[in-house]
């Protein structure tokens, strides 16, 4: 088995390379640095060349890819359906933002309809665009936290993507009740993308594969079958 | 499977290795031809291992360095035993039509 040979290094081009290596490393997830970035750095450092103080291009570009790719792979561990609920929840957060424009570029229209067809109405539909444009914000947060939270495989996760569906379903159907014929179009239809988005989340979260990734069954100790 | 795992997974056929060690053994084993960067055989290494081909044998450390030896599992030894056979079989058969032809030009 070969040893590596110390390359000539001053300790400010070490120094400085390392840091370099560190730098391009950040870009690797959590879990995979975690088990990896030590050993891989020793291993970087043990290939420089004499008075290296930088990175070559062609190993930065290598480490590079090699993020993007570990940052595609499943953690380990962590079941299909589960990493498609991860990724259902950042689709989430960009239909919120998309039904935030939505509401902003059709709320003079639905107000002017109001105002029209129903005159008594045109403060509370203007209520009602408020809020929907207070909470979408907030909405893209919630998205954004459930994902992290099922992915850190934090006990509460399955809960809130629970509770959080609950309340869409909740909203849907006040605010198709409570503004009738007048809800605008658009509007409705990304309410309905993001209810779809968060029931098959839900269901992703709660198949028994799923159960196993957030409940580990403990250990059995005795002889295997 | 792509030529740079097989070739990890035949530098650690004959026992087991750091990373550094595999990337040395690569070299030797191709000639010269495959300089295998850490980017590339450390994801190359966390598959193999998700997959069971490859386990962790022990870590030492080394220099105030984390040095972890890989070893093959008897999974991995197998689908590099079938790789290596499928690659024999299609290179025999390569050769022998290569000197059929040759011969057959000849005559």
């Amino acid at each position: 088995m070969s040893e590596p040979e110390e390359p000539a290094l001053s300790i400010s081009e070490s120094a400085s390379l390392e840091r370099g290596y560190r730098r391009l490393l950040a870009w690797y997830p959590g879990w995979f640095r975690r088990d990896n970035e030590d050993e891989i750095l020793a291993v970087l450092m043990a290939c420089a060349q004499d008075g290296q103080a930088r990175p070559s291009r062609e190993a930065t570009l290598d480490l590079i890819k090699g993020a993007v790719r570990m940052r595609l792979r499943p953690r380990p561990g962590q079941p299909r359906a589960v990493r498609a609920a991860v990724r259902l929840m950042y689709v989430g957060a960009l239909a919120e933002l998309g039904a935030l424009f939505t509401i902003i570029m059709t709320a003079a229209g639905v107000r002017a309809a109001v105002a029209r067809s129903a005159p008594a109405s045109v403060d509370i539909m203007g209520l009602h665009i408020l809020a929907n444009e207070v909470l979408a914000p907030i909405a893209i947060v919630v998205w954004l936290v459930l994902a992290r939270m099922i992915t850190l495989r934090r006990d509460a996760a399955r809960i809130s993507v629970a509770a959080f569906f609950g309340l869409i379903t909740l909203t849907m159907l006040a605010s198709l009740s409570a503004s009738g014929p007048a809800y605008a179009m658009a509007d409705f239809t990304a309410g309905m993308v993001l209810w779809l988005i968060s029931t098959v989340s839900m269901v992703l979260v709660f198949t028994p594969a799923s159960n196993r990734y957030f409940r580990p069954e403990p250990e059995l100790v005795g002889p295997a079958g | 499977m792509q030529e740079a795992t097989f070739l990890i997974l035949t530098a650690l056929a004959s026992g087991t290795q750091h990373g550094y060690g595999i990337i040395s053994d690569v070299a030797d084993i191709s000639g010269g031809r495959v300089t295998l960067l850490a980017g590339t055989l450390y994801t190359a290494l966390e598959r193999l291992r998700a997959d069971g081909l490859i386990g962790v044998d022990r870590e030492e450390i080394v220099d105030n360095r984390l040095r972890r030896y890989y070893r093959l599992t008897p999974d991995g030894e197998k689908r590099l035993a079938a790789e290596a056979s499928r690659l024999h079989s299609h290179a025999t058969a390569a050769l022998r039509r290569l000197n059929l032809n040759l011969a057959g030009g000849a005559a």
